[in-house]
């Protein structure tokens, strides 16, 4: 590993700080010019040292060192190279004896003084120092005041602050809408669905600019024009005075400028049955107190792009789907036929101009048709941008999850032809009006048949928990104070444009979307259980049923069936009852007696013997409606309870 | 899905075998069921080459017009041991990389052609098996849609077999639904009912594979036949001449 690192030597030759200015800036001492440094040796040399006497006496000492060395000197005259050596070790010598002798002649003080030089000299008044002292003050103040001045105007700017800042405004703004710039400065931005997975072509771009001076007073919302549709201070909302004015102003493109809804109605032969409306704004106002008129007008428009995909996307199915009925597109409305004679109209309503009194909404709304529509919308948005990720990764990226699993799980090809049905949205919505449109009906059948009918009780059960396509609803037919002895029990399933209907034993049947199949089938169903709770009931009371029918085809023909019946023995076989119900228009009960040894028994040459007249008499009727009792089966029970005599 | 039954049905002297898949589908429709489309249930079988030690291991790729998202395949090693998977399309794909350690025998490719009925909650497929171009044997399925337990509905699909095809079918189960004995978890030998099973589509193709490899082994019996006598009916095995070949 060759890596050579470059490593840079510095010496550290900074030059001494002098000052530091109030800005932080650093004052450098520049170094010593060549003359200065001359300048600076040059004053440290002490001219009043250079006098005769201190050169005389050098001399003699230099001489008295010569001598010395004189005789030293022949001895190494032969030694030459080191000859320079001997020269540079005399002259130190000297020198030292030189300043040994200097420093003991200044040590005296009466020859020699020795004085500190001074570099500067002391020459600074003290005027100067308070003059300069005084213009260090004075910038430090000037610094001090101009931070202050800033603070103030700032301070000063936020408390009277009926101008919002515009960076504020667009902050906010940046918080709830994309926002973008654009080359030349503008600020863009979108409001439309796309990233949530939209596909729908109309652009919903706004454009972001600063509001100009505005005056803050009620008369500004006069100035606003068509296009613009902020800074309007007479928008009022409920009562609610939003902010007059706003730094910002966005412009939205004129198609999504008003407010739209979509309107859903079913309608039977020209009478309206129910409303929906269908549209983002279902909230009160108050969300947008707090943020700007932006906020409400960008909201209005994203409600209409909305409605106005949801429009488009539905009439292009109505166009593209075969029906049995062809569905109608005019104009900004949609009709479909749900059932015979019953219509419904989805329309589109976009109002651009700003009333204040805007028309009152339709009092029965029907919140689930407007859910639904935005639901199914929604939907088809999460499935344009969300696919499931393909396991193993290199798998193709169309199919659902289902499909993928369809393979390894051995699926039939009913269930994959199953995965390949997909239902448009108007199929849906109108799969989901038909089934509201039969569970009413429904309700109002049964409810109508359990006010109507008191003997035997109707009590419904309706499921809490349905689908949108499907409803269920348990009826149970018992009778008051004998639901212990018999309940007949049947379940409903409400579908789209039929019934299914499961009795206890097992049937099942199917009724279409006409109420008074299932009208009838109640009826009979009230008829079989009055029957079936009148056996129980013998049982209890020690009769014996000697037989039952549930339908006996006598009398006149029926459309709803013939009469049921049943025929009862007193415990000692003296007496017999026969009931006969039939259910024509309504519960028909007829109740029969008849007794064991006749009564009017007379021997005549045919039949002479006397036993013949236990073979039972005649039936006769009995006045039902003025027995005692409560109900049906009360008014059995005390029959039988009448009937029933002691026997020895 | 329900519980699904294979019944070879056994070839008339001097009919052949169209005359009788269309005898037996008129019947069928005069009984009153409804010609549903075709159906194919084919096999493709790969061996491994043995090496010493090892037994030749041999992998079964089936397929079934009734799954036709699924490919099925079963690995016999040799020692009687199976392991059958249920894979998506692709697996065929796969079966083709495996070319130098598994290599296809395309002279044992068989397959089960033909109309399928259904008739109520019943579903009847009359096929004709065909190994090669050769014809080898009629092979009913039926299954019976609602029930997954075959000992809930044995005796009803019994007689829905014997009252169309105007043959006996035994009162017992067929081989594939004997009992056998398996060791449980607990290391013990039990008896295992699989009549009693729930039924998986995997169980059907099982089935198919067991009669396959039936009517391969007729063939290899009656090559080897072929061999000392020549007298072969009509209807069955007219190329047996080629057979010999494991």
């Amino acid at each position: 590993m060759s890596n050579s690192v470059n490593i840079s030597v510095e010496t550290t030759c900074e030059n001494q700080i002098r000052e530091i200015t109030y800005d932080g800036v650093e004052m450098y001492q520049a170094p010593p010019t060549l003359s200065e440094s001359l300048a600076k040796c040059a004053a440290r040399i002490d001219f009043s040292k250079t006098s005769l006497d201190d050169l005389k006496k050098e001399e003699k000492s230099a001489a008295a060192a010569t001598d010395d060395d004189k005789d030293a000197n022949q001895f190494q005259e032969s030694l030459w190279p080191w000859d320079s050596v001997r020269n540079k070790l005399k002259d130190a010598y000297t020198e030292i004896c030189v300043l040994s002798d200097v420093i003991s002649i200044a040590k005296d003080k009466r020859y020699l003084v020795l004085d500190p030089l001074l570099e500067d000299g002391d020459d600074t008044k003290p005027i100067v120092q308070v003059y300069s002292r005084k213009k260090a003050l004075s910038q430090a103040a000037q610094v001090l005041l101009s931070g202050a001045e800033r603070l103030r105007n700032a301070h000063s700017e936020q408390r009277s602050r009926n101008v919002s800042d515009f960076h504020i405004e667009l902050l906010r703004l940046r918080q709830n809408w994309r926002l973008k710039k654009v080359s030349n400065g503008a600020i863009i931005g979108d409001l439309s669905y796309r990233t949530a997975g939209s596909k729908f072509g109309m652009s919903g771009t706004f454009e972001v600019t600063k509001a100009e001076e505005v005056m803050d007073d009620e008369g500004a919302g006069c100035s606003t024009n068509a296009t613009s549709c902020t800074s309007s201070s007479s928008t009022t909302n409920n009562g609610l005075q939003l902010k007059t004015s706003s730094a910002l102003r966005v412009i939205v493109p004129a198609e999504l400028q008003g407010v739209a809804y979509i309107k859903v109605i079913t309608q039977k032969d020209q009478e309206d049955l129910c409303t929906a409306q269908v549209n983002l704004m279902g909230h009160g106002p108050n969300i947008t107190a707090q943020v700007g008129v932006w906020q409400k007008t960008l909201e209005f428009a994203q409600n209409v792009l909305f409605c106005k995909e949801l429009f488009a996307q539905l009439a292009r199915e109505a166009i593209q789907l075969q029906a049995p009925i062809p569905h109608v597109v005019i104009g900004n409305q949609i009709r479909a036929t749900l059932l015979p004679n019953i219509q419904l109209i989805i329309s589109l309503c976009h109002s651009t101009s700003f009333d204040s009194n805007q028309p009152a909404p339709i009092n029965d709304h029907d919140h689930v048709l407007e859910h639904s529509l935005h639901q199914l919308l929604r939907e088809v948005h999460f499935k344009n941008s969300h696919h499931p990720f393909p396991h193993p990764a290199s798998a193709p990226l169309g199919p659902s999850k289902k499909r993928m699993i369809a393979g390894p799980t051995a699926a039939d090809r009913e269930s994959l032809l199953d995965m390949t049905k997909t239902q448009t949205i108007l199929e849906q919505i109108i799969a989901q009006a038909q089934h509201i449109f039969m569970r009413k009906r429904t309700q109002y059948v049964l409810d109508t048949l359990a006010r109507d009918v008191k003997d035997p009780q109707i009590v419904s059960h309706w499921n809490a928990m349905n689908s949108p396509t499907m409803s269920c609803v348990k009826i149970n037919i018992v009778t008051h104070g004998y639901d212990a002895i018999g309940r007949t029990s049947l379940v409903i399933h409400v579908k789209e444009r039929s019934l299914k209907c499961i009795c206890r034993d097992g049937r099942v049947m199917k009724l279409s979307y006409e109420p008074q199949e299932l009208r009838d089938l109640i009826l009979c169903q009230i008829n079989s259980h009055q029957i079936s709770c009148l056996v129980s009931l013998a049982r209890y009371m020690a009769w014996t049923v000697l037989s039952n029918s549930n339908h006996l085809g006598i009398g006149k023909v029926e459309p709803l069936g013939n009469a049921s019946s049943c025929l009862l023995g007193s415990p000692n076989s003296d007496r017999m009852i026969a009931v006969q119900i039939r259910c024509d228009p309504q519960i028909d009960v007829k109740v029969y007696i008849a007794r064991s040894p006749r009564a009017d028994f007379f021997p005549s040459p045919l039949v002479p013997e006397k036993f013949w007249e236990n073979l039972g008499g005649n039936f006769k009727e009995v006045r039902f409606d003025k027995i005692e009792g409560k109900s049906f089966l009360n008014k059995m029970e005390f029959l039988m309870a009448s009937l029933t005599s002691n026997s020895t | 899905m329900g519980v699904t039954v294979l019944q070879p049905y056994p070839l008339p002297e001097g009919k052949s075998g169209a005359h009788i898949m269309d005898h037996l589908g008129k019947r069928l429709l005069s009984l009153g069921a409804s010609h549903a489309g075709q159906f194919l249930v084919d096999c493709e079988t790969f061996i491994s080459t043995p090496q010493h030690g090892t037994p030749a291991r041999a992998v079964h790729v089936l397929h079934n017009s009734e799954y036709p998202a699924s490919t099925f395949s079963i690995i016999d090693n040799g020692t009687g041991k199976q392991v059958a998977i249920v894979a998506d399309n692709i697996f065929d794909l796969l079966m083709l990389k495996m070319t130098s350690i598994f290599t296809s025998k395309k002279q044992t490719k068989i397959e089960s052609r033909g109309a399928r009925f259904e008739y109520g909650d019943f579903v009847i497929k009359l096929g004709s098996v065909t190994m090669m171009e050769h014809f080898k044997g009629i092979l009913i399925e039926i299954e019976y849609r609602p029930c997954i337990t075959l000992s809930y509905c044995w005796e009803m699909i019994r007689e829905m077999l014997q009252g169309f095809l105007g043959i006996s079918v035994p009162k017992e189960y067929p081989t594939y639904f004997t009992t056998q004995t398996i060791m449980n978890a607990m290391g013990q030998q039990q008896l295992h009912a699989k009549q009693n099973d729930l039924y998986e589509p995997m169980d059907t193709v099982k089935q198919y594979l067991e009669h396959f490899t039936n009517y391969r082994k007729h063939v290899q019996m009656h090559g080897s036949m072929a061999s000392s006598t020549a007298s072969m009916g009509s209807g069955m095995l007219p190329s047996s001449v080629g057979m010999g070949r494991p």
